[in-house]
């Protein structure tokens, strides 16, 4: 079983668990672009839920929005990131519901992101820097397949802000061992997490690069921090300047363009205010720039030699 | 009455511009005093708006009935998803006079959860989607509930306004589109978006329930809008009643006002008075005085 089917599996346990949710999205009443509604689309209970609606992302996100504000629990699946930035004007609007009327906007939109399907193109963009930055939008990222649908659960549950969660192709695809499934996650959703402790460095990442860092750090053989940041906004910041103080030694690595992206923001966060606690200067290793080819999608993440050149040089130089 | 350029073609006529009730029109269910005090109210606060200098304001005189009659028809469960500048929808909904008056100078507009009136955007046609999005979930959750979104012809330019219109017609939403369609008796400029069809035509392309009303005839509108409701209700699907404005800040024929037209019918009914005019208008204008007025700046 990939993590995929799992994940199918729980958006059917979610519609059981609550029957005001509903699933919105292109084909969901035949398991959806992706096959999260699979499992749900052979339930007759759900029939009446699973809302297909063609592909008009500006249009299908605001309705998504509207539903929200009648009362249900609506999950958008979306066939890729590609759809969220040709939405952008609806997104907006979904999460300003909570700013315009002081109210809650229960609404989820999973997304995948990343290479992994061999698409290459918009789809593979990390396109964090721009839904970070609209405001009232929780951004979350999955670092880890363990996590999957414990995340899943976390992020559908009913919140004040409306919420993109954005699944990267890899850990989609990879390999999903139900007897280490997390049942439910063990820090607040969104909370940066300590995937290790070390106290040499302290490398902040995401998403399919948490796994890549973590490859990298075992192979430097330095004892060095590992941090899966998962809210990608809004940003727990108090908790990431903890996190960065402690060792004074940053790298940040993300998937994607290094220029405007997420990166920039926490390192000039970072020298902002930990400035003090900073003895090497930050470093960032990233994916290359867009637009990427089909053959070539893997350009989007950072090389595993770049991420361990950089660990030895925050540590030595 | 000969028909001038300023009166729209291929209309449903209920209260003719001499304001007499036309062969086989009443208004069933409709106090017509009440109408008539909620389109005086709307025409106080759109002036009162023009005076204030209130940022961006575009008189709406004229376009009264298109507003009003939403408002008239909608029950305390249904939403309304009014336009920018369609204070008056708020002030209908009981919105309070000095909310309304703060709304206008700054702060996020009219939406109010508790009212059920949606909330204006700075994204062009925005509100239909979600305005079609909350009749969804009436439909799942709360059948008999409704939703009607106001709206100008400008935006069925827009790829927004064809794809809700579409998914409102595949999901039978309960909603009723209610567009204003500004008339141009001397030939519409690009930016108006047609090439000789009309709103409604569009709507019905696509399968909808349409019908094209007078806006000088708030009789003809309210019954449109109160069919549309009634088929919502009914779980018939969506509908568009598409309302022909004429802007009177233009320099119009008497009998394109609402207000005069209704004030004639009443008046030859004898149920207008000056003095019932008089206590209506002098209402509303002490309220929207002492509500502008306390929100002057020092």
């Amino acid at each position: 079983m990939i993590l995929l089917e799992r994940l199918a599996e729980v958006v059917a346990e979610l519609l059981a668990d609550d029957e005001r949710r509903v699933l919105l999205g292109e084909d969901v009443r035949d398991g959806g672009m992706l096959g999260l509604s699979r499992v749900a689309a052979s339930d007759e209970r759900f029939a009446s839920r699973l809302l297909g609606a063609p592909l008009c992302p500006a249009t299908g996100l605001a309705h998504a929005a509207g539903l929200a504000l009648g009362g249900a629990l609506p999950i958008v699946l979306l066939p890729s990131v590609g759809a969220l930035l040709e939405g952008l004007a609806g997104l907006r609007e979904a999460a300003l519901l909570h700013w315009r009327l002081d109210v809650p906007v229960p609404l989820l939109v999973v997304a995948p992101c990343g290479p992994g399907f061999g698409l290459g193109g918009d789809v593979v963009d990390d396109p964090e820097a721009t839904l970070a930055r609209i405001p009232f939008l929780r951004v979350l990222a999955l670092g880890s397949v363990a996590e999957g649908p414990a995340l899943l659960r976390a992020a559908a549950a009913p919140g004040e802000l409306a919420t993109v969660l954005l699944l990267p192709r890899r850990l989609c695809l990879a390999e999903f061992d139900a007897a280490h499934e997390d049942a439910s996650l063990t820090h607040a959703v969104g909370a940066a997490v300590t995937v290790r402790d070390g106290t040499r460095a302290t490398v902040f990442t995401w998403g399919e690069c948490v796994e890549l860092c973590r490859e990298a750090i075992e192979r430097s053989d330095l004892d060095v921090a590992l941090v899966n940041l998962e809210g990608l906004a809004p940003l727990p910041h108090d908790r990431l300047l903890e996190l960065a103080q402690a060792t004074g030694k940053l790298v940040i690595v993300h998937s994607g363009p290094r220029d405007h992206g997420l990166g920039a923001e926490l390192a000039a966060r970072f020298g902002d205010e930990a400035v003090l606690h900073l003895d090497a200067p930050i470093l960032r290793v990233t994916g290359r720039p867009g637009p990427y080819l089909p053959e070539h999608e893997s350009d989007a993440l950072p090389e595993l030699a770049s991420i361990l050149a950089a660990i030895h040089r925050v540590v030595h130089d | 009455m000969e028909s001038t350029p300023w009166d729209p073609e291929g209309v449903t006529v209920a209260l003719d511009p001499r304001g007499r009730l036309a062969i086989g029109h009443s208004a069933p269910g409709l106090d017509l005093k009440v109408l008539y005090r909620a389109l005086v109210a709307g025409r106080c606060l759109d002036l009162r708006a023009s005076r204030a200098n209130v940022v961006h304001w575009t008189s709406a005189a004229g376009e009264e009935a298109a507003l009003m009659a939403p408002a008239l028809v909608a029950r305390t469960g249904d939403w309304i998803f009014p336009g920018l500048r369609d204070a008056a929808v708020a002030l209908a909904r009981g919105m309070e006079y000095d909310v309304i008056a703060a709304a206008l100078r700054g702060g996020r507009g009219f939406g109010d959860a508790n009212l059920r009136l949606g909330p204006s955007t700075d994204a062009l046609g925005m509100p239909l989607p979600i305005a079609a999005g909350l009749a969804h979930a009436q439909k799942l959750r709360e059948p008999g509930d409704i939703t009607f979104v106001l709206f100008g012809e400008g935006l069925t330019t827009t790829g927004v306004f064809h794809e809700t219109t579409m998914h409102a017609v595949h999901a039978d939403l309960p909603l009723v589109f209610v567009c204003r369609s500004q008339l141009w008796p001397f030939g519409a400029p690009a930016e108006a978006g047609q090439v000789g069809d009309s709103v409604s035509e569009r709507a019905t392309s696509c399968g909808m329930w349409v019908r094209r009303v007078d806006g000088a005839d708030p009789i003809g509108v309210y019954n449109a809008v109160a069919a549309a409701a009634q088929r919502a209700r009914e779980g018939k699907g969506p509908s568009l009643v598409e309302v022909v404005v004429t802007r009177l800040r233009e320099d119009t024929p008497a009998h394109r006002d609402p207000i005069e037209r209704l004030r004639l019918h009443l008046d030859a009914t004898g149920v207008w008075t000056q003095h019932f005019h008089e206590t209506v208008e002098t209402e509303i204008l002490r309220h929207l005085d002492e509500a502008f007025a306390a929100e002057v700046p020092s």
